[in-house]
């Protein structure tokens, strides 16, 4: 058993036994501190994979900023204890979690994933496209050393990546916006004055109503009350 | 192999947790905690996608690529979310998924 086999064995030990953690405990504190823990071996695969660029956009993105944004979400709304686990749906969730873990198990094992791949495997009907990757089929070929220059020009070139790229950056404008505009704070004076003004105009409207027909009022009233409420 | 470990291991703690991710998706009492299960399932999927990429196809960018885009529809993805259980939270002083039912017919 070499080194990175034992490192690669913790790893998953931590990620995934924090990983159970975040979705059994009850206390939602300790759950966002467990996925901190999770995401970080997450981030050991990734050195082990040899992209230590994700490895720190790693811990930059999910780290830094993504579970800060948990535990302020989790303070803010005061849920942190006596949460109940589970809902009452939670043995079918079970039941459904567990059946695409062996179905995945099946698929991935390492009849079908083991490197040296056969020239031309044939997996469900369907030739594998990866059996074709150009060189030498079987062998582990080293990332070249402009592998994160080649990454770079890829994002940044219109013929690639570079539409994509700009959209994204549109995508995060719109929700940080978004997020803005869905989570502002507004006054309790500035609800009160808008609950005033939709009462006002109900009363307004029902007096209209009243004055045009004065048989038919009570059912225009109720259907324009009928109305407003939904 | 690379060092000694097969690609069949990453895909395998991918698939576990994925589907830890899944189940606290669908199984916790509370929004944020839904919200996590997603982020478990994003993280096995970009252990995958690198997992492929350096496997199979060391010399192109797109499996970098596919994670670094993850990446950005993650961020974005808790943000808005986070936003819109502190304002569910605000109007209905609850974020348990199962009351939430003001849209159900």
């Amino acid at each position: 058993m070499t080194v990175a086999q034992i490192v690669f064995i913790l790893l998953s030990v931590v990620g995934l036994g924090a990983a159970l953690l975040v979705v059994t405990t009850r206390n939602l504190f300790h759950a966002a501190l467990y996925l901190i823990a999770s995401f970080f071996a997450v981030s050991g695969f990734y050195i082990l994979l040899e992209a230590g660029f994700f490895a720190a956009a790693q811990f930059l993105v999910y780290i830094g900023a993504i579970s800060i944004l948990f535990i302020f979400a989790t303070m803010l709304t005061r849920t942190v204890r006596g949460m109940v686990p589970r809902n009452s749906q939670w043995q079918a969730a079970l039941f459904v979690s567990v059946i695409l873990f062996v179905a995945m198990l099946l698929i991935f094992s390492p009849a079908n994933f083991s490197l040296p791949f056969g020239q031309g495997r044939t997996f469900g009907g369907a030739e594998w496209q990866f059996a074709e990757v150009p060189n030498k089929p079987g062998v582990l070929r080293d990332v070249p050393a402009s592998s994160i220059n080649d990454f770079g020009r890829a994002l940044v070139d219109l013929n690639q990546y570079g539409i994509a790229l700009l959209l994204s950056g549109l995508l995060l404008l719109i929700g940080m916006v978004g997020a803005i505009w869905v989570a502002r704070e507004r006054k309790p004076r500035e609800i009160l004055a808008e609950r005033a003004r939709m009462a006002a105009e109900e009363a307004e409207e029902r007096a209209k109503a009243a004055a045009k027909a004065p048989e038919v009022s009570v059912a225009h009233a109720a259907v324009a009350h009928d109305a407003h409420h939904h | 192999m690379l060092n000694g470990i097969p690609l069949y291991w990453y895909l395998i703690v991918a698939a576990a947790m994925f589907c830890i991710g899944l189940y606290g998706a669908l199984a916790r009492t509370n929004a944020i905690a839904v919200l996590m299960g997603v982020e478990l399932m994003l993280n096995a999927v970009n252990i995958n996608l690198l997992a492929f990429w350096r496997y199979l196809t060391p010399e192109s960018p797109a499996g970098l690529a596919f994670a670094a885009f993850v990446f950005i529809v993650a961020a974005a993805e808790a943000a808005v979310g986070l936003a819109l259980i502190i304002s569910v939270y605000r109007n209905m002083n609850s974020i348990d998924p199962e009351k939430l039912d003001l849209m159900k017919l």
